[in-house]
């Protein structure tokens, strides 16, 4: 019998829990979180976990960086806190009857429910919002905004791991329910190693040296000997090279060449060289700003000199600088980030919160190099070559050391003369033609009805003017004079053309060529701003033009008292002149102070339309940017600041997906909140720190740190579980089984072949190439193929040009090359058969290999086909596939016993047996074990 | 050969389960999921686990958005830009102003590629009359175009924001004047693959001698994969590339070989299990298909005698007139997407070639008769319904005459003009015999029915039965569209 003061407690209790409930439900009670046991508010929502993916889903579309319907956004914390339009505040923490989110959400009228015209949230995302907004809408940072911190190794059952690495991975594939593959078989793992390293096949000798090497290290030694390997550095350089968008042309219409090779050779020389990941970065990025700055550190620079320069007549200059200079920032963020900067170009991210003008806050940093689009693609580096030239480069160097004040000692007139900035060029002037000012593009003219001018040009008391310039006629001067064409006159030069005569066959007769001429003139030093004008004054009707490429300002050489002066004010002239071979490499240099340019937010993105003026400066939800120089050297710096989030995380994803074929972020390019989440984010941030503290950015060291794990040891076979259960080895229950990638199809079939050549560096080559590829307008640049052994260099050294790329190396997915590409895609193709199978590159690997087998005295076909398996594989062939390879094998040789006149079209020579062993290795090396890593 | 069933039915399942990119093969059966599939899911959008509902939910939202008019195009571009003012905009009252100076007003705050300071007007160098039923003008150097007038619809207001080649033929394209986008003819056959398993959907052929401009990135896949660029047939050495065997290898040796190589790559999948084996295996026969399916049909020698006149067509040369022929080839055995580039339209006055009243007629005269027996042979063999044949360059030309470095030239010529020029479309759900769009007296701006680029890419885009809107690719942080942030499809061509 129940007591009725027990009926009594039970029912007063629930009221009074029922009340309170109620009170919690419905009271409207600010910030009650601070008030209400947590057990009352529900378990504790995790914002990136499970609010952020149904803002980015169904809100932000339309309340983010782009729009912001009804004054709302949803982007940063503050603007989603704000009062709208509508005098509501979509989000009252602690709140949810005030929120107007929840009542819009839940709306029972189709024409105010969000998401409008769509689908209504379901029952659990608009519950998942009310617990939020209860528990205080604790918002929070995106996971790759927030620096690493180092977890806890899990751990696992010691009897698998290799490494740390392992305890993750496995701890993962428990959770999963999956089990990692036994560790592949030793000839699998060396070619798999080779190829992942240095982007080669082992040699037989070094599988002959592995395979025979039992002790506990064997594996470990392999790794050392091939991260030790000069093939090491050029695989990792091909690999930065689609970051860096390396090319040998400038891109555009005539896409003519570009000399850059040096910074090709900077990057096999650098990973060669182990340079720490922060040295190898801030050298690109600013290897010109460091104090005592070197050839090489100007080289680096190149990184963001491989930007597209439009040489098309009548193209505006000033638009394809600023092209350039955005397409630094994108490449920037992306590649050294994992952001996608370019969406902020136009707008506010949509999706993450990256303001509009923080990208022009990013262009600052770019936007003082000193590079404007022009044809001589200035500056450049340049590098004499001849004795003479060298000589009198000391010279001027020893002669200002000695003589120089402070600052204008030896490097002031090397700089001047090798890299020579800044300089005004023809675009910065209009000719005064017909009263109508008419911009320069890539010369502007002076002549005796036109004269030139330039706008607030800042003088620091320079007493040189030096400028390149042709003029066909000898007639009256040139006179440069301040603000007006009657203004102060401050030098003049006597115009004097300078020219050659020859024989023109065509016309036959002799032809008198002008040429041009860089020309120094002493001018009256003056301090401040002032327009430069450029006025001809002589007789009257003058059929004569002179025209201008540059002009620059500088101070003359010391020590115009000594003896030996004239000497070496012309041994200066004649290296501003000489014609001599030298090397150029296009390099970022700063303009100086007074030359410098006003950054300013595009509206809309658009380079036409400038808006307010903006400094340097990073996006807020990075770590800070106030402790550093406020230019790249300081950005290269912040980025190593052990609070940047991204850098470390990026870097270790990018090398983790060139062993695995996968990143942990599988989005290399994106680590924003749009892009895809780690599969392992303890482990991504394992491996970052790491990286970053243990390894002090060591790249090899933390490549040997990925290879020597279990993981990355196991057999690639697919098992019946994980093929179901993860099919794209997210989870790494089986090793990588991938597509080599273009550069390692064309490199491992001369290497197996015999044919590959050993050189290193140098000048890009021209292997052979089908007959009109080049095709390109305006242009008389031709494709010669190289000669010797040049044709079979490794296939980082081919002449990239940006609009008609190596075929076959195209067709296997590598990029044009025009814009940074975070990730290839490998594809599957018809078209990669043909070029395995019929590209004469590949058939004189095939006779090559041929050959190669015919030297072995081999007793028998059985041998001979198993030695060229061996040769292309490194290892021994299956009894069944020597089956069939023996089935080919005489149908093969039945066809050439029918047609012998084919034996000799084919290899050249009247050798059946070489052109059946030719048309074998075609076979093999077309096989899919061939073309794969597994 | 069971076990090869069995291979190609576990192909196609994975082909629904991963998110490796191919294409091709089994298109007429998968059809369009299988490509979107194939091609979207690695760089796919926000989801980081994208389950196979979102898969689904994301296929059934692409295209075609409705029923298409046209099932495959031919885009005849012809680099350089011809001028409109010889051509298609009868402009009486520029005659009157030949040699007279240029107004100020046409000249403030524009850019030329080469005009400097102040220009002459020049006067059409070509005579003018109605044709057809529809009394459409069409100069007389287009004496063949002007008997199928009235299947085409010309547009006389297209305008472009670029001036110059480059980045023009870039803009019309691949919708943006920067290098790195996709090209329209890569859109449409991501959009909506091939209908041939033996050919690529996408095809390019050049004539003129030189490839335009902007080089091969006006048939480029930009950040779409690799397959879904233009493959170029070359009209002399192999049509396509590689797709000859060595000499000293037949047909049928390579046959052997290629049935060797695959049936070794059965037994590494067995061993391995690895899909992208089947897909390698598929891709084999693939290629082996192209060796005879390409060299047939780019081989016209046997076409009848009286194709050949009507195009003007010579077996073995490269010119546009073969191109056409060719074009009609592929889309016969049904490549989606071919696209013609014709060189040399580029008259600004500097040599004899280039001059209006004497260089244009030349140039005209071989491809009129070809772009019109093209028309006229589609119509014949029922193709024209749903095929879309565009015809236009990258932008117009001045109604003035250039004077390059400041001097007068002794030929006629124009300068880059962006602001009008013509396009005609015929076949593929557009009208017959009709104009869009007038511009002012001298032909210099469209005055009425402007038709922008975008709105060009809308129309096309449209006409496939694809909504230029919702046709995107998520890229770089962001979704892209052929039409970029722009376009609006032109309904008033449409039949």
């Amino acid at each position: 019998m129940i007591s009725k003061k027990n009926v009594l407690i039970v029912l007063s209790s629930a009221f009074v829990l029922g009340l309170l409930w109620w009170i919690v439900r419905v009271v409207p009670l600010e910030n009650k979180h601070q008030y209400i046991p947590q057990v009352m508010l529900g378990e504790r929502i995790d914002f990136n976990r499970d609010i952020r993916p149904i803002i980015n889903n169904k809100c932000i579309a339309c309340h983010g960086g782009v729009k912001r319907s009804g004054g709302f956004s949803l982007l940063f914390e503050e603007e989603a806190l704000e009062v709208n339009e509508s005098g509501e505040r979509a989000i009252v923490p602690g709140n949810v009857k005030k929120s107007e989110l929840i009542q819009r959400i839940t709306h029972r009228n189709p024409e105010y429910r969000m998401p409008l015209e769509e689908e209504p949230l379901s029952d659990e995302e608009v519950a998942l919002f009310s617990r939020w907004i209860n528990q205080g809408a604790q918002w929070e940072d995106h996971w790759a905004y927030k620096a690493p911190e180092k977890p806890d190794v899990p751990n696992t059952d010691e009897g698998w791991a290799k490494n740390e690495i392992d305890h993750f991975i496995k701890a993962k594939l428990e959770e999963k329910q999956l089990s990692p593959n036994p560790i592949s078989d030793k000839q699998s793992l060396l070619r798999r190693l080779s190829l992942d390293i240095t982007g080669l096949p082992p040699s037989l000798k070094e599988m002959q040296d592995f395979l025979n090497d039992n002790s506990d290290n064997a594996y470990e030694k392999a790794v050392d000997s091939l991260l030790a390997s000069p093939a090491y550095g050029e695989r990792w350089a091909a690999m930065w090279m689609d970051l860096a968008r390396y090319a040998d042309s400038k891109g555009y219409e005539a896409d003519r060449p570009r000399e850059i090779w040096k910074y090709r050779d900077w990057l096999i020389n650098a990973f060669n060289a182990n340079i720490p990941y922060d040295q190898f970065v801030m050298d690109q990025l600013a290897g010109d700003l460091k104090p005592d700055a070197i050839d090489q550190d100007f080289i680096a620079t190149a990184f963001h000199r491989n930007t597209m320069n439009n040489d098309e007549g009548g193209t505006d200059n000033e638009e394809f600088r600023v092209a350039a200079v955005l397409d630094r920032v994108n490449a920037t963020w992306t590649v050294l980030q994992g952001t996608t900067m370019e969406c902020v170009q136009c707008h506010s991210h949509p999706y993450d919160p990256i303001r509009h003008e923080d990208y022009y806050r990013s262009m600052a940093f770019f936007n003082q190099s000193a590079d404007a689009d022009v044809p001589s693609e200035s500056p450049v580096l340049i590098s004499y070559k001849e004795e003479d030239d060298l000589e009198k480069l000391a010279q001027i160097k020893n002669w200002a050391n000695e003589h120089g004040e402070e600052g204008r000692k030896g490097k002031y007139y090397t700089q001047l003369l090798r890299l020579g900035v800044p300089k005004l060029y023809a675009h910065y002037f209009y000719q005064m033609d017909k009263g109508l000012p008419i911009q320069g593009t890539a010369t502007f003219k002076v002549n005796e009805k036109v004269y030139a001018f330039t706008k607030g040009l800042s003088f620091e008391g320079e007493d040189r003017l030096v400028f390149k310039t042709r003029t066909n006629g000898d007639e009256g001067k040139i006179t440069f004079r301040l603000d007006s064409i009657n203004g102060t006159e401050i030098g003049a030069w006597k115009v004097k053309a300078r020219f050659k005569k020859e024989f023109n066959e065509e016309e036959n007769k002799e032809v008198t060529y002008y040429l041009n001429e860089v020309i120094t003139l002493p001018i009256k030093p003056i301090i401040g701003k002032h327009d430069l004008y450029l006025v001809w004054e002589g007789k009257d009707e003058v059929e004569q033009t002179s025209t201008f490429e540059w002009l620059m300002l500088h101070h003359a050489l010391p020590g115009g008292d000594k003896e030996n002066y004239p000497e070496i004010e012309q041994a200066m002239y004649s290296l501003f002149n000489s014609e001599k071979e030298k090397e150029t490499t296009p390099v970022m240099v700063d303009l100086p102070a007074n030359h410098q340019r006003i950054s300013r937010v595009f509206e809309k993105g658009s380079w036409m339309v400038p808006g307010d003026e903006v400094i340097v400066g990073v996006p807020e939800i990075w770590n800070p940017f106030d402790k550093y120089e406020e230019n790249r050297m300081g950005l290269a710096q912040w980025m190593f600041s052990e609070e940047n989030p991204l850098t470390a995380r990026v870097m270790v994803n990018r090398i983790w997906e060139q062993f695995f074929g996968r990143g942990i972020v599988s989005s290399l390019e994106d680590f924003g909140s749009q892009g895809f989440a780690p599969t392992h984010p303890e482990l991504l941030d394992w491996l970052a720190i790491k990286f970053m503290e243990d390894l002090k950015w060591d790249m090899k060291k933390l490549m040997k740190a990925i290879v020597m794990s279990a993981t990355y040891r196991q057999s690639s076979h697919y098992t019946q579980e994980a093929k179901e259960k993860d099919p794209l080895n997210e989870w790494l229950a089986r090793g990588p089984r991938l597509r080599l990638n273009a550069e390692q199809v064309r490199d491992q079939s001369l290497a197996v072949s015999g044919l590959l050549s050993k050189k290193m560096l140098g000048k890009s080559v021209m292997p052979e190439q089908p007959e009109g590829i080049w095709q390109v307008v305006y242009s008389g640049t031709k494709w010669e193929t190289s000669k010797g052994d040049d044709k079979y260099r490794r296939a980082l050294y081919t002449f990239w040009r940006r609009t008609s790329p190596y075929p076959s190396i195209i067709s296997f997915d590598a990029p044009s090359r025009e814009f940074c590409l975070p990730k290839r895609i490998a594809t599957n193709t018809p078209l990669q058969a043909l070029v395995t199978l019929n590209d004469p590159v590949y058939l004189d690997a095939a006779v090559a290999l041929g050959r190669r087998v015919l030297k072995n005295e081999a007793a028998d076909v059985d041998k001979q086909l198993s030695l060229l398996y061996s040769y292309a594989m490194i290892r021994g062939i299956s009894e069944e596939k020597l089956e069939d390879l023996k089935d080919v094998y005489h149908q093969t040789e039945t066809y050439f016993e029918n047609s012998p006149e084919e034996i000799c079209k084919l290899t050249g020579e009247e050798d059946k047996a070489l052109a059946v062993f030719t048309v074998m290795a075609n076979v093999v090396m077309n096989l899919d074990e061939f073309l794969m890593k597994s | 050969m069971s076990k090869r069933i069995d291979l190609t039915s576990e192909y196609q399942y994975r082909e629904l389960q991963s998110r490796t990119r191919r294409h091709f093969i089994k298109q007429c059966t998968t059809g369009l999921g299988g490509i979107a599939l194939g091609s979207l899911l690695g760089c796919g959008r926000s989801n980081p686990t994208n389950t196979q509902a979102d898969i689904e939910a994301f296929v059934r939202k692409q295209v075609p958005h409705f029923a298409p008019s046209a099932k495959r195009i031919i885009y005849l571009h012809m680099a350089g830009a011809p001028s409109q003012l010889e051509l298609f905009d009868y402009k009486p009252e520029l005659a009157k102003l030949d040699g007279k100076d240029c107004p100020q007003s046409l000249l403030e705050g524009k850019k030329f590629a080469f005009i400097q300071g102040v220009p002459k007007m020049l006067g059409p160098q070509a005579e003018f009359s109605p044709r057809g039923n529809s009394g459409m003008m069409v100069s007389d150097n287009l004496p063949h175009f002007s008997t199928i007038v009235d299947d085409v619809s010309l547009i006389k207001t297209m305008h472009t924001d670029q001036f110059n080649h480059a980045p023009a033929q870039l803009l019309l394209q691949t919708g943006s004047p920067r290098l790195g986008r996709p090209s329209m003819g890569s859109w449409v056959t991501y959009g909506l693959g091939s209908e041939n398993e033996d050919l690529p959907g996408f095809m390019v052929l050049v004539s003129g001698g030189n490839t335009p401009d902007a080089g091969k990135s006006v048939w480029g896949s930009g950040f779409l994969p690799s397959v879904y660029q233009g493959v170029q047939c070359r009209s002399e050495g192999d049509p396509v590339l590689y797709v000859s065997n060595p000499s000293g290898i037949d047909g049928n040796l390579r046959k052997q070989t290629i049935d060797a190589i695959n049936q070794i790559n059965e037994k590494e999948y067995k061993e391995f299990g690895d899909p992208e084996t089947l897909t390698r295996i598929s891709q084999y026969e693939m290629a082996y298909r192209m060796q005879t399916s390409v060299p047939e049909v780019m081989d016209i020698k046997d076409e009848p005698e009286y194709i050949h006149e009507m195009y003007g067509t010579e077996p073995g040369k490269t010119s546009f007139a073969n191109n056409c022929l060719l074009a009609r080839r592929l889309i016969e055995k049904g490549v989606r997407f071919v696209q013609l580039f014709d060189w040399g339209w580029d008259m600004h006055g500097v040599q004899e070639r280039e001059a209006l009243d004497t260089g244009l007629p030349i140039k005209c005269k071989p491809i009129d008769k070809a772009m019109t027996a093209l028309v006229k042979d589609l119509k014949q063999r029922g193709l024209l319904d749903d095929t879309l044949v565009v015809w236009g360059g990258e932008f117009g030309r001045t109604p003035m005459q250039e004077n390059r470095g400041g001097k007068e030239w002794p030929f006629k010529g124009r300068d880059h003009h962006t602001e009008a020029f013509p396009v005609w479309m015929a076949g593929g759900g557009v009208k017959g015999g009709f104009t869009l769009g007038e511009t002012d007296e001298i032909g210099y701006y469209g005055i009425q029915d402007k038709v922008h680029v975008h709105d060009l890419q809308a129309t096309i885009l449209h006409l496939m039965g694809m909504d230029h809107e919702k046709f995107t690719y998520f890229a770089q942080g962001r979704d892209f569209r052929l039409t970029d942030v722009s376009g609006k499809v032109v309904s008033k061509v449409i039949a």
